[in-house]
């Protein structure tokens, strides 16, 4: 069993001699169970407590450690299998198809470029993308990989974006890369130019407006 | 595979956000609220207990089943939590159908409940955005609107629909639940409004993500509920007149991450090269598909076979693309299927298959572990005509339905279920 190929190893013992724990912490601090207030309604006795909790998560990459570090040197490692070649970003560690009965995949450096599969303008989002909006999330197939990969198409107007249209990977000045897709997203490709405005882009461009206002309002 | 599984009673309670209401009393609320319908069910009969809760974020608090468990009095009796995303209601359901089926027990409770009024929305929106990939999708600025209106918008344009037609699901629903007080939509804005959506309000209600608008999304909620899943040999004893067989029953999965779907190679065995991209619920066809098979209905005949369902409609967009992916319609008539409004009430100048006439999500809101067995409760309550009496009236009410169907869905697609229920 240890002799099979398809095992990924497990390292005895990790040293982090290049270690950058809190170089990103910012004010953000750990405090646990931290009771913050309550609410009291006296004429339903309705009681309410505020509670608050934080927690430092640690996420190790692990056999996709190559993909982190790659992020934070501005390139973009996927896997590959060797028997079938289907090509996938995310990477895939192990092959997809149950006929390659998990053959272990290997590394690849991939062209920062690709399609646009399909995409959407975002007007709401989670609490950590708010300050964003209004932008688009575009799934694009990068360097004829068998997958596509969300993250955000920026350098347009939201409404010129296109199904199929050519876009570059674009990465963050190197002192704001964290080893994470945020390191990174999608602009159109050199060269490229939206098609002239049509009642749908207009629609869209109509959708975005109070968007744009509210996110100017907020503090 | 003779014995046969029943469910042989359940109730929901209001679905709302905020409200306030623990979970342990939610569920002793359903209990009750189905003995009142099934006068012999006592919780001494249950033999098993099958938790349907979707995430512990929301009340930070790990195994919070085994608090309702105990508050219910239930030491002693074996249990289990299912959560599978959106779907651990249908999957909660599959579990139960598969104890009785193995004929190991003769009465399981399913109690299911969701607080996601703990959290601010734009907090919980982020919660539920975890059951994505959080290291690729969440982290790029994805919550699930977001990824459904990207599938949506190519399957839009694929099938020449517009902003529209997803609109008439949207309008359909809430002003189902507009008949039916445990609505969020009836107890919210609903007494705001005082009449019937149109499709111009949902074209100009705001921005979530094109071509989704604020009314063409679920809302989130607290709310909770119960199913009695039970041998016909109980339900006949103890439940006569009151109970439906589950005649059909599938289960079915799909890629966590939507990008992962245009060629893999599990669904290219089953469907072809190139399906389900990002625009079909192959978990849904398949799930459906087995349910079909189970039940004996041909997949082409299942509009005409099929008098009632309660889809999962987290999206108008989705209730769309799960018409097609049950078979309802296909590529070719799909645009005259909504446009013919097929799927509405007769009263509403509807046609042969009213979906979602309890409330669906868009009505009730979705409380995740609770939304799967309300959709199975509203479909058993029209299947025993029990619907005039839990509506506000009978407008909502589909007469004489022998056949109907429930849907519960997760992820981006990535878990779905189908049930086929029957009158006796
Ligand atoms: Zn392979």
């Amino acid at each position: 069993m240890g002799d099979d190929k398809r095992m990924h190893r497990i390292p005895d013992e990790v040293k982090f001699s290049d270690s950058h724990k809190d170089d990103f912490r910012g004010d953000v601090k750990e405090i646990g169970f931290h009771f913050a207030g309550y609410d009291w309604d006296a004429d339903e006795e309705q009681f309410k407590v505020y509670l608050h909790y934080d927690q430092l998560y640690y996420w190790k990459l692990a056999e996709i450690s190559k993909m982190g570090k790659g992020f934070l040197d501005g390139e973009f490692w996927a896997t590959q299998c060797p028997n079938c070649g289907d090509k996938f970003f995310p990477p895939r560690v192990n092959c997809w198809d149950v006929e390659c009965n998990l053959a272990k995949s290997e590394w690849i450096k991939l062209k920062g470029e690709g399609i646009v599969h399909t995409f959407t303008i975002a007007g709401w989002s989670g609490k950590s993308s708010l300050k964003r909006l209004p932008f688009v999330l575009a799934y694009v197939v990068v360097d004829g990989c068998k997958t596509a990969i969300a993250n955000e198409l920026r350098g347009i107007d939201p409404w010129n974006a296109e199904f199929g249209m050519p876009v570059k990977v674009v990465w963050a000045p190197k002192e704001d890369r964290r080893g994470t897709v945020t390191d990174w997203w999608f602009e159109p490709d050199d060269g490229w130019e939206p098609s002239p405005m049509n009642p749908e882009k207009e629609r869209m461009k109509e959708l975005c407006a109070p968007v744009y206002d509210w996110v100017k309002s907020m503090k | 595979m003779t014995r046969r599984v029943c469910i042989a009673g359940g109730a929901a309670t209001p679905f709302d956000y905020p409200m306030h209401i623990t979970p342990e009393a939610m569920i002793a609320n359903c209990v009750v609220e189905t003995q009142g319908d099934i006068p012999d069910f006592h919780l001494r009969d249950l033999q098993f207990m099958v938790y349907s809760h979707f995430s512990v974020h929301f009340g930070k608090q790990l195994t919070p089943e085994w608090i309702v468990h105990d508050h219910l009095g239930l030491v002693g009796l074996p249990h289990v939590r299912i959560e599978n995303g959106g779907n651990t209601g249908g999957s909660a359901l599959y579990g139960a159908f598969l104890a009785v089926k193995s004929g190991l027990f003769d009465v399981v409770g399913v109690a299911g409940w969701e607080t996601m009024d703990n959290v601010t929305q734009s907090q919980g929106s982020e919660f539920i955005a975890l059951a994505s990939d959080t290291r690729y999708e969440a982290l790029a600025g994805g919550i699930y609107p977001i990824y459904y209106a990207a599938m949506a918008y190519k399957f839009m344009k694929e099938h020449d629909l517009t902003e529209e037609d997803f609109a008439l699901a949207a309008l359909k629903n809430r002003n189902n639940a507009a008949n039916n007080a445990k609505t969020q939509w009836y107890r919210g804005e609903y007494k705001k409004y005082g009449r019937p959506l149109t499709v111009d309000d949902i074209m100009n209600s705001r921005l979530i993500s094109y071509p989704l608008k604020r009314y063409d999304c679920c809302l989130m909620s607290r709310g909770g509920a119960f199913t009695l899943v039970t041998s016909e040999e109980w339900a006949k004893k103890h439940a006569d007149g009151r109970y439906v067989v589950i005649d059909g029953a599938g289960l079915s999965s799909c890629t966590i991450r939507a990008g992962d779907r245009l060629h893999f190679p599990g669904w290219t065995k089953l469907y072809g090269e190139g399906y389900p991209d990002m625009t079909e619920f192959a978990a849904c066809r398949k799930s459906g598909e087995d349910a079909y098979d189970m039940a004996g209905i041909e997949y082409k005949r299942a509009v005409k076979e099929i008098d009632v369902a309660e889809i999962h409609d987290a999206f108008s967009s989705s209730e769309t693309q799960i018409y097609k992916a049950l078979h309802w319609c296909d590529k070719d008539n799909i645009k005259e299927f909504i446009r013919e409004k097929r799927t509405f009430l007769e009263s509403d100048g509807g046609g042969d298959l009213p979906a979602n006439p309890g409330g669906g999500l868009m009505g009730y809101g979705h409380p995740v572990g609770a939304t799967g067995l309300m959709s199975a409760i509203e479909t058993y309550y029209h299947l025993t005509d029990m619907t005039p009496k839990k509506h506000l009236s009978a407008r909502t009410y589909v007469p004489d339905a022998q056949t109907g169907l429930v849907n519960s869905h997760a992820g981006t697609g990535t878990s779905i279920s189908n049930f086929i229920l029957r009158r006796p």
